[in-house]
Parts: structure tokens; sequence; C-alpha cells
């Protein structure tokens, strides 16, 4: 099996605010994170897919296929977006980095065919990052 | 974090109620710290401490500037998005290990390293003793940095390097 990353970046805006907690509360959870009007990131996105080598092509999958799936998957719904009001998939979640990992991967893992999707890392700043992978997948 | 009043969340964090199945979510967190240590054995003669570690024995020691990178998993809890609460893990990480080597020497300063030669895989295992008892999520691995062209990590007895 082989390994094979694409990375792309994209900027957006968020605010983390729970309507269920009282101002203070949201406050204290989240911290700068609730200021009321966003702010926003510089996200990267490193998607891999695991699979074997096409005899013929040499490929896992096309790279150049990877890339417009990209492209339309996330870079379309997300890029210089608002993302707590504009990504319908984000609609009633906390935007953090693991819950918009989360939908990058149920919007990838459907469209990817050649190969299988191994995983996804998100980063919202070059310290915090988070993963979603494939259960028990081996390396 | 956990909230414990969730009975009105209805709105909140209904899509993100069932875990993905078969997909495990990690938060990865990266922090820096600046150390010096010396590799040296009282098990080995000086000739033989100066061939295994060569200039890293030097007397006196010498530094770094690590970077530590660590990898957390659990439940995404609705109320927040998250898995843990950075803050709380901030200020856990500070506590266990940036307080304890930043601007230390590791032979010197950390009881763990009086008898161990601190190379960075004995610091991936001692910094991961120390980060286990994290109460909020389960620690999944450490990765240390020593320079940016060697790296270590370590994810217990039995745990699962990078993924």
């Amino acid at each position: 099996m082989v390994l094979i990353t694409r990375k792309i970046e994209f900027s957006a805006s968020h605010l983390y605010n729970n309507p269920a907690l009282s101002p203070e509360e949201n406050r204290r959870v989240f911290g700068k994170c609730n200021n009321p009007h966003g702010h926003g990131h510089n996200y990267t996105l490193e998607v891999t897919v695991a699979g074997e080598p096409d005899p013929v092509t040499g490929m896992v999958l096309d790279l150049k296929e990877l890339k417009e799936i990209l492209e339309r998957e996330v870079m379309q719904r997300m890029d210089h977006r608002f993302l707590n009001y504009e990504v319908a998939e984000l609609k009633g979640q906390i935007p953090t980095c693991e819950n918009i990992a989360r939908v990058i991967w149920e919007l990838l893992d459907p469209k990817i065919k050649q190969g299988r999707l191994h995983r996804v890392r998100l980063y919202e700043s070059a310290d915090l990052f988070a993963d979603c992978y494939r259960n028990g997948a081996a390396v | 974090m956990a909230i414990d009043n969730r009975s009105d969340l209805a709105e909140l964090g209904r899509s993100s109620a069932a875990p993905l199945r078969g997909v495990k979510i990690e938060l990865g967190r990266r922090y820096r710290f600046a150390a010096s240590h010396r590799l040296h054995t009282e098990k080995l003669s000086e000739e033989e401490n100066a061939r295994m570690f060569g200039k890293c024995a030097n007397p006196h020691g010498h530094g770094h500037n690590y970077m530590l990178e660590i990898s957390v998993s659990g439940d995404v809890d609705p109320a927040t998005g998250m898995i843990a609460n950075l803050a709380e893990l901030d200020t856990f990480v500070e506590r266990e290990v940036l307080d304890v080597f930043d601007h230390h020497s590791l032979n010197e300063d950390v009881e763990a390293f009086r008898n161990v030669v601190p190379t960075t895989e004995n610091l991936c295992i001692e910094i991961f003793q120390r980060l286990r008892g994290f109460p909020k999520a389960k620690l999944e691995r450490v990765r240390v940095q020593e320079t940016t062209n060697n790296s270590f990590e370590y994810a217990g007895e039995n745990g699962r390097v990078q993924p």
C-alpha cells in the first residue's frame, strides 16, 4: 500500500458560540474565540489517500482528479467564507478544527473512488490541528 | 470541557451526535521549549562515551530548541465542538512539561535523567509518562523534534505511531 498526500490552503472566518449557554459561560469556555464578529485563519488541509499503484499508470489515483475534488468540495465551500453562516454542513455545530475536519472527511470519503481516503489533517495554525483517520488503518 | 447542562442543545450538536463509524478524530497541538543536555553515561569509559556520543558528550553540554507535538483523542463534545478544551490542555502541558524542561538542563534539573541518558528517545518516553494522566482526553502519542532534521515518536507500550 502507498500513501499519497495533497495539500491545499484556504482562508475563512468563524466564531465559537453555543446558544444554549449564557454570554458569561460562552466567554469562559471559548475565550477570545467567542468575540461576536468572528475572526479568521489560514487553514492548511492535508488529504492522504491509500492504495496500490495502478499497474498501467503507476498511480494510486490521478492527482489532477484529487485536486478537482478538493477544489469542488472544500475550496468552493469554505475558502473566503464565514464558516458559521455559509457552510451548510457545519450548521448546528461549533466550527472547531475537530468538527471541520470531520465535515471534510464526510465530504471527501464518498468522492474518492480510486484508492481509499486514509487521513484528513486540518491545521488551523502551525500549532493546532485535527486528524481524522480510519480507525485501525495500517500505516 | 464538558458542559453539564445539555438539555437545551436541541439545535447545537445535532448533526455531530452520531460518531462517524470506523473513523477516529484526534486533536494535535505543538509546543516549544529550549533545554540543554549532555549525552554521557557512567556505564561507559570516557573513550567509549566519546566514541558513542561524539560532540554530544562534550563535558558542559549543549542545547536545542525542542518542538513537542502531542495528539489526544476522545469524543467531540457537541456543546463545545472540542475533544479537549485547549486552555485546559495547555495549562496541563505547561505544568507537567514546559515549566519543568524549558530553559533547564535536562541532566541536572530533571529527576528522571539523573541516571538515564537524556536522548530524545528517552525524552519522548518521559514526556509521555508525564502527560498520560491528562484527565479530559486520551493521550495517543508524543513526537519530539530535536532539530528540524530529526524527530522521535512514542505512543506508549502498545500504542500506534503516526496514522
